[in-house]
């Protein structure tokens, strides 16, 4: 009995599923008034080529019925290959529960209705009819995480079964990148976070409420226990309580400090040393302290970064980041997401918290100005603008980039010239 | 009588449309740039200022670590004497109390000094019954009218209110989502406001609210990083947008009105400025940090 009931179920869905395309085939004849069993075979007539597609094993569904205008208009259409709407949207007419509507991610190329990128529209050797099978079809694009994976010492089994086992490949109701349920929910659907050796090697401190990928690299590391490659020290020596409170007691995964003041405890040189600057960047001294740009257990960047340079400085200073995407002209430190090369990202008793004292000795550190430039700079050399302000590099460039060349504020060199050779301003 | 109320009734519904409209309509005119201290020398990234009725004003010129004190009298600039002490090394931001005395944010120690009105030391803001808990880390700090303190403690996420002596009265923790708060603004009628930075965003919290919650929507667009808050007698909130030398002007319910001023070196045009101070007399003070200068603009 329990096997009848969904065998039933299964063949009034597969009865109505036929009806439907039956009545759509139907609904095609009459529209473009077909000749009798033309359609599915008349395209095919000319379109040779399709014959082979549909020896393929997974094959479109509309095709395999032969309803060609099912995608096509066989006469004229507003877009490319006869499409009957946009080649964007056009599978959303009938695939439209890929995106559910409390989607929390969605994969760019769904939103952008790019499903050919993965899916071929006819027939394919895949199933689903994608283009590649498994990892490969994913690593394509993804190709920087592909050779990640391939690379690792330590793999994480289920992406080894294929990407599939903790993403949706469309989009995610439930979290963030595409994961089919959040983190750490996900993880413990495989990992048991009440057997023994799951608790020994958290020193039995309660994690299973924390999130796993604040340690872990979801998609296999060099380090055992797929640990992110850089890992804080405590951590390595299996130190917890260095930081956190004893795993007995009743706050067990509260820090024993709080903010910068924890970091102090081991990092005294460096915390004394920004302290004894004019200018500590403020994020230090909030209540998140270091963990405003690191993270405090392991991390894929060095330095225990939270992301890369662009990523974790940009959460705050967006305008300068966007400033710099917007520019015609790419100044290289930035574009490579290497801020700290100009500026001391902890303290500094310099403008704009720059490692030099000026900002010509911070610029003269890679631009030697003085074999190229004949302009007058320097502290001597007044602004004609505004006497109160020497001319140096930033009079006339921004260093982050402008909507113009050579990081200018101005639309031409002439227009930033007049700006103090008010004499040739034509 | 009845002709008396319907005179005010026509004087006042033809105010409104003046009122609720003035900041769209606002503007700034140039009254003149401040560069030099009483020797001629030249400021050095001034980030305070403070103002009062009576046409004195305060510089905070940061990277010479000290004060200036001017007074602003029938469109002319004096004075430009030095205020210096030791304990006083990166003075950010500038308030006065009802007393005349200077209360000054140190950016080096992180520490609210007190001085005299003729600037000698007369101690550090000693918050005294504080909770338990970490020491504030104040990166802002404001005085109402009746010389409470509001400090915007980052290190414990929350606003101070201390009475004038320093003794603490209430705690309002920052709200749950928010990225960085750089400044706080308190309003006549008790209400406080945050600015976040990263966010572009503010925050308010009623007179006796015991939270706050969003009044604007991220203003992203319209501002590149805000760095300063503050507000007038009606109610409008200036934001100075530092990364994009310009003040924006919101109204009471968040919503932007107008942008004043742009970014260069030309006088009236702003880099990178700091604190700015509105007084009564209808003038506004910008440390024009990066332009090494302050400039006094008439709001019209």
């Amino acid at each position: 009995m329990n096997f009848r009931y969904p065998t039933l179920v299964l063949s009034i869905l597969t009865i109505f599923l036929c009806m439907c395309l039956v009545s759509h085939a139907e609904e095609n004849d009459l529209k473009f008034k077909l000749k009798p069993g033309a359609n599915g075979k008349l395209c095919l007539g000319c379109h040779t080529a399709f014959k082979e597609k549909l020896t393929k094993p997974a094959i479109h569904t509309p095709l395999k019925k032969g309803q060609c205008t099912g995608c096509h208009n066989p006469h004229s259409a507003s877009h490319g290959k006869l499409l009957v709407a946009d080649a964007g949207n056009i599978c959303s007419t009938c695939h439209k529960s890929v995106v559910p509507a409390n989607a929390q991610s969605v994969h760019k190329v769904v939103a952008e209705g790019s499903c050919t990128k993965c899916h071929d529209p006819h027939s394919a050797n895949s199933k689903f009819n994608l283009l590649k099978g498994g990892n490969d079809l994913c690593f394509g694009c993804h190709k920087e995480m592909g050779e990640s994976v391939a690379k690792v010492k330590f793999k994480h089994s289920p992406l080894v079964k294929g990407c599939l086992t903790c993403h949706d490949p469309h989009a995610s109701n439930k979290a963030a990148f595409l994961l089919k349920s959040d983190v750490p929910a996900l993880c413990i659907g495989c990992h048991k976070t009440d057997r023994p050796n799951f608790i020994k090697s958290h020193m039995n401190y309660p994690v299973a409420a924390s999130r796993c990928t604040s340690c872990h690299d979801p998609h296999g590391s060099d380090r055992a226990g797929i640990l992110y490659n850089n890992v804080h020290k405590p951590v390595v020596s299996r130190m917890c309580n260095q930081c956190h409170e004893e795993a007995t007691s009743a706050t067990p995964l509260k820090t024993k400090k709080s903010g910068y003041e924890l970091c102090r405890g081991c990092h005294s040189t460096q915390v004394n040393s920004m302290f004894a600057k004019n200018m500590v960047h403020w994020p230090i001294l909030s209540k998140e302290g270091c963990l405003s740009c690191h993270n405090p257990h392991a991390s894929k960047h060095n330095g225990l970064m939270k992301g890369d340079l662009i990523t974790t400085c940009g959460r705050c200073h967006h305008d300068t980041i966007r400033r710099q995407e917007k520019s015609q002209t790419k100044h290289e430190p930035i574009k490579d997401g290497k801020c700290v090369v100009c500026h001391d990202p902890h303290a500094s008793d310099n403008p704009y918290m720059f490692k030099k004292a000026t900002i010509i000795d911070q610029c003269a550190t890679c631009h030697d100005w003085q074999k190229h430039s004949t302009h007058p700079l320097g502290e001597k050399v007044r602004d004609p603008r505004n006497k109160n302000v020497s001319v140096q590099c930033l009079s006339c460039h921004r260093s982050h980039g402008t909507e113009y060349k050579h990081f200018i504020p101005f639309p031409s060199t002439s227009e930033l010239c007049v700006q103090c050779h008010e004499q040739f301003k034509r | 009588m009845i002709l008396r109320a319907t005179r005010f009734l026509t004087m006042s519904l033809l105010l409104l449309p003046a009122a609720s409209f003035g900041a769209e309509t606002m503007t700034l005119k140039l009254v003149q740039p401040v560069l030099v201290d009483a020797k001629e020398g030249m400021m050095k990234s001034p980030q305070g200022v403070a103002c009062t009725s009576d046409g004195a004003f305060f510089v905070a010129d940061t990277g010479n670590g000290r004060l200036l004190t001017y007074t602003f009298k029938d469109d002319a600039v004096k004075g430009g004497g030095e205020i210096k002490v030791p304990q006083m090394t990166s003075p950010l931001r500038l308030q006065l109390n009802s007393k005349g005395e200077i209360y000054v944010l140190d950016g080096k120690s992180r520490r609210i000094l007190r001085l005299s009105p003729q600037g000698s030391f007369l101690g550090y803001l000693d918050i005294q019954g504080l909770p338990a808990g970490a020491a504030p880390v104040p990166n802002s700090f404001k005085i109402d009218a009746k010389d409470n303190i509001y400090v915007l403690d980052i290190f414990s996420s929350r606003v101070l209110l201390l009475d004038p002596s320093g003794n603490f009265q209430k705690e309002i923790p920052f709200p749950p989502q928010h990225g960085f708060f750089t400044d706080l603004a308190v309003h006549t009628d008790g209400s406080i406001y945050l600015i976040d930075s990263t966010n572009s965003m503010v925050f308010a919290a009623a007179k006796n609210a015991a939270a706050f919650t969003p009044l604007s929507k991220s203003l992203k667009a319209d501002m590149d990083f805000p760095g300063y808050i503050t507000t007038d007698r009606g109610g409008s909130l200036y934001v100075v947008d530092q990364n994009g030398g310009g003040i924006i002007v919101l109204g009471a319910d968040g919503a932007v009105r107008t942008r004043m001023l742009s970014m260069g070196w030309k006088p009236g045009l702003l880099y990178y400025p700091g604190q700015i101070c509105l007084n009564d007399k209808g003038f506004l003070f910008v440390a024009d940090r990066d332009n090494n200068r302050v400039q006094i603009f008439e709001i019209k």
